[in-house]
């Protein structure tokens, strides 16, 4: 399982980036008792024959590495959630799109750390896809939403080390926010 | 910090660009491509990333870009990552924790020297054709 939910929310956002999505959306919702994690894309999608092989740890595709048997992302999804009495759904469909429902129980002993939202968000919002993301976030009832075209629309071309470093202090002085009573 | 809107990020960005058209070292800039795939998540890409940035911005090195790519084939020694510096050698960097990262950032891109102890020749077999 990979050591932080935002390492885990990373890697499944980056399926979709692979899976060609026009649009993205992250929503991360945290209160006391629930943490809700829903990616949405309108990517290439699964069959229902895909999707299932897609869970097993040693299965890829072979698209990305041609010799390749292991493809661990969705596995550490289904792990996460097994192990820590949480639920992981995912819904997909050929040509339309797929939608991975994660809920988890902050209050048990062993959900790994939540990790640093702002990294994570950086580099998703960076990771250099023609698509748009949105991310939705919020946290004991505040809450903010930011996209990744509006970002490019304030900061031109977001990889620029200039842009990453503004980019960085906007996510974190939203994460801050989210903090401040 | 307070809060920030879109519209003073906005303002911030149009304020450096200021900055880097008066400077205009002329240089072409540095790249450093971070593999940020399952494998390289886990094993701490992220950090690698904060470090790059931090300690680029800690030397006034505004003329690089960061990026970052799936998997390299190099999962056994992730995090792994590309640094290209006009003039220099493209090399791939491996096991780049925060420590080394920061390293890249001074031997390599500041004084044009590679960190020899973290560089990997070529890609693993089933990536190069």
């Amino acid at each position: 399982m990979h050591a932080t939910i935002c390492d885990l929310i990373t890697d499944l956002v980056q399926n979709s980036i692979e899976a060609r999505a026009k649009e993205i959306t992250l929503n991360v919702e945290e209160t006391e008792t629930n943490l809700n994690v829903v990616i949405a894309d309108n990517g290439k999608g699964m069959s229902a024959e895909t999707l299932a092989k897609a869970k097993d740890p040693f299965w890829s595709d072979g698209t990305k590495h041609a010799h390749r048997k292991v493809g661990l992302g969705l596995p550490f999804l289904f792990q996460t959630s097994e192990m820590t009495g949480g639920s992981a759904r995912i819904e997909s469909e050929e040509g339309v799109g797929t939608t991975v429902t994660l809920h988890l129980d902050p209050t048990n002993v062993d959900l790994p750390m939540f990790g640093d939202f702002t990294t994570a968000a950086v580099t998703l919002m960076t990771y250099g896809f023609d698509g748009n993301l949105t991310i939705k976030r919020s946290l004991g009832g505040k809450e903010y939403e930011v996209s990744k075209n509006e970002l490019t629309e304030a900061l031109g071309d977001l990889n620029d080390l200039e842009s990453l470093t503004l980019l960085k202090q906007f996510i974190a002085s939203q994460e801050e926010d989210l903090l401040t009573l | 910090m307070a809060k920030m809107t879109l519209e003073e990020l906005r303002k911030l960005r149009e304020g450096k660009k200021k900055e880097m058209t008066q400077r205009d070292s002329g240089d072409k800039s540095a790249q450093i491509i971070i593999g940020m795939g399952t494998c390289g998540i886990a094993a701490g890409a992220k950090e690698a990333f904060d470090a790059f940035l931090d300690e680029l911005n800690s030397h006034d090195i505004t003329d690089t870009r960061i990026t970052q790519t799936g998997c390299m084939g190099l999962c056994f020694s992730e995090p792994t990552v590309e640094v290209d510096v006009p003039g220099m050698p493209r090399v791939i960097y491996g096991n780049v924790d925060g420590k080394v990262a920061r390293r890249i950032v001074r031997e390599h891109i500041i004084e044009k020297k590679l960190v020899s102890d973290h560089i990997f020749d070529k890609p693993a077999a089933d990536i190069i054709k």
